[in-house]
């Protein structure tokens, strides 16, 4: 097959489901074994139990009497583990029933430690609302900062080393700075989503707008009649668009990394926050569910922006 | 007689490498100037020094009588690769430049009078984009159009501002021959209506100076045939003007005929492109009764 040889959309489509079949079958392998293993696992206590019993039995038959006590213990014992042997369940890998029982249900559902419990909405609410906040920021911060550093040479020559520096430094590697400094509420959040983006977001409108704004384009607007300011709202601003567009879809990824690491740390609400009590109690069934909501919302940003940018720049190819 | 673009003593280097040689040139209102001369002899420069991105280290170049030394409204300019605003469609990439030029940012953020205004700008692009067979594209962006339509959009971006003086950089170079003889017919339109206003006493409105390195292009096109050289006797100081002649005018109808060129372009080639030929420059130069050149 040739490099880029065209494929049938009916073969996109087949490998497209091919592809999440084989993981919905690799899941199910898995957590069946994991289920058999617990159960393998629990038989093999509860043999080991009886043995131990027969041994008891065999010397209380043989006349001593003074470890009735031990034979009452070891028989309830046997009791249980017959019993975990019918019930084995094992909540790190859980079947699909139990995910979908113990997981979704419950998460929809909204009733968690307490009864009406929202805390589905109540996540989902902080989480956006911080990443929206911090994400806003970040971006007016960095169109303004890499339009005027690609726009004017004395800018760019003063920003250019603090912001490759800050580029490299990681921003979960800084977090007891931020604690120290902007302390554990909104701030914080926002803080972090700025250091983990910015120097990103405006490198990329940056290099943007020094490549995709040509010289001779901009001395061509100035032939036209253009000022500076409208130089650079009417022609840089509106050439980089897309670009900065599909910077931010790039973003979303590495910001909701962030928001959720600091959430883990220290938020009393929120998805990272949800996921550690979850994970804490080994309840897994709960973190997938999260982790799959994760994902949609992801999907669903990034499809939102790409339909956003398609309708902002429709003389766009990307 | 007044002078729509002078260059006085126009003198460009870059580091020890000097590239322009007191260039003198006058050009009146109406006439197209065709440039020609060897590759990397500084044609670029000069072009660059009369937009003004780039003013001569020395000497000056005058546009509508004021001296240039940014880009601005008196120049216009169409670049070899079309330089079009990616984001307007070819309607707005021609209004663009009435916007811009008439309204100001916040008038365009704060008036309610601008929609109006817009409507007559976009009226007018489109007035233009018929004079220049474009008007069932004015929809179009201009990733959706072809070479030769872009350079059309260009030509009309520039044309809407009404310059002092139109420079073209090699403006056809990219285009297949079809193309670019559609758009040489174009030029020669515009032509005649520089003719036909002298005939009214009028001011011509075109004034254009094209960089080109067809010799037939350049002959058939212009009124007039500019050669900039290295190959003369001062040459290691530059390039200068080696050649200043009419050209035949043809009007658009006119057969395409090249065979009476030959004489011309061979004394072109002699004087502009042979690198042996070291005479002094002013030979050659017999458009001007009254240029000023000195040889130093």
């Amino acid at each position: 097959m040739l490099v880029r040889q065209p494929i049938s959309p009916e073969l996109k489509t087949k490998l497209g489901i091919a592809s999440i079949a084989i993981l919905v079958g690799l899941y199910t392998v898995l957590s069946l074994s994991r289920q058999a293993d617990k159960r393998a696992d629990a038989q093999q206590r509860l043999n080991d139990m009886q043995v131990e019993l027969a041994n008891t039995e065999e010397v209380v038959n043989n006349g001593q009497t003074n470890l009735q006590d031990r034979l009452t213990r070891q028989r309830r014992q046997i009791e249980s583990l017959k019993n975990q042997v019918a019930n084995a369940v094992d909540r790190s890998v859980p079947t699909w029933r139990s995910l979908f029982v113990d997981g979704f249900l419950r998460v929809i559902r909204a009733q968690g430690l307490k009864r009406n419990e929202y805390w589905l909405a109540e996540d989902a609410l902080a989480t956006t609302g911080r990443l929206m906040f911090g994400l806003s920021v970040s971006v007016l911060a960095s169109v303004i900062l890499g339009v005027l550093m690609g726009s004017y040479t004395p800018i760019e020559a003063f920003f250019v080393p603090p912001l490759s520096f800050l580029a490299k430094i990681p921003p979960t590697a800084m977090l007891a700075v931020f604690f120290v400094l902007v302390g554990t509420d909104m701030k914080m959040y926002v803080t972090m989503i700025i250091f983990g983006t910015l120097p990103t977001l405006a490198q990329t409108v940056y290099q943007s707008a020094r490549t995709d704004v040509p010289e001779s384009l901009i001395y061509k607007a100035y032939t036209l009649g253009a000022s500076h300011t409208e130089l650079i709202w009417n022609v840089t601003f509106k050439q980089i668009l897309p670009r900065l567009i599909d910077a931010v879809r790039l973003q979303i990824g590495p910001a909701m990394v962030l928001l959720v690491a600091a959430e883990w740390m220290v938020a009393g609400e929120g998805f990272g926050y949800r996921l550690r009590l979850f994970y804490q109690r080994t309840d897994m069934s709960v973190v997938y569910v999260y982790l799959l909501l994760l994902g949609v919302g992801g999907l669903l940003a990034d499809y939102a922006l790409i339909s956003f940018r398609r309708w902002l720049c429709p003389w766009f190819q990307a | 007689m007044e002078y729509v673009l002078e260059c006085r003593d126009v003198c460009h280097w870059f580091g020890t490498k000097r590239v322009l040689n007191q260039v003198n040139l006058r050009v009146t209102p109406g006439q197209v100037v065709a440039v020609v001369g060897p590759s990397g002899c500084g044609k670029s420069t000069l072009l660059r020094a009369i937009l003004g991105t780039h003013p001569p280290k020395q000497g000056q170049v005058l546009a509508n009588g004021h001296p240039v030394t940014r880009p601005g409204r008196d120049v216009g300019i169409v670049y070899q690769d079309y330089r079009l605003f990616d984001f307007l469609t070819c309607r707005d990439n021609v209004a663009f430049g009435l916007m811009l030029d008439e309204t100001t940012l916040p008038q365009r953020i704060f008036s309610f009078l601008w929609r109006e205004r817009r409507d007559q700008h976009r009226q007018a692009a489109q007035a233009l984009l018929e004079k220049v067979n474009l008007a069932d594209a004015a929809d179009l962006y201009p990733s959706e159009m072809s070479g030769g339509m872009r350079q059309r959009v260009a030509i009309a971006q520039a044309l809407i501002m009404e310059p002092k003086i139109l420079l073209l950089d090699e403006p056809f170079g990219a285009l297949d021959e079809a193309t670019r003889e559609e758009l040489q017919v174009m030029l020669l339109h515009l032509y005649g209506e520089n003719l036909a206003a002298k005939n009214n006493s009028q001011i011509p409105p075109y004034t254009i100076l094209i960089v080109t390195h067809e010799l037939n292009e350049a002959l058939y096109v212009s009124d007039r045939v500019l050669g900039l050289s290295q190959y003369h006797q001062d040459g290691e100081h530059g390039a200068t003007i080696v050649y200043d002649k009419p050209a035949p005018v043809f009007r658009p109808g006119d057969q395409r005929n090249f065979e009476q060129f030959e004489a011309q372009k061979e004394e072109l080639r002699h004087a502009v492109f042979d690198p042996t030929t070291i005479q002094h420059h002013l030979e050659y130069v017999t458009f001007w009764n009254d240029h000023e050149k000195q040889p130093e």
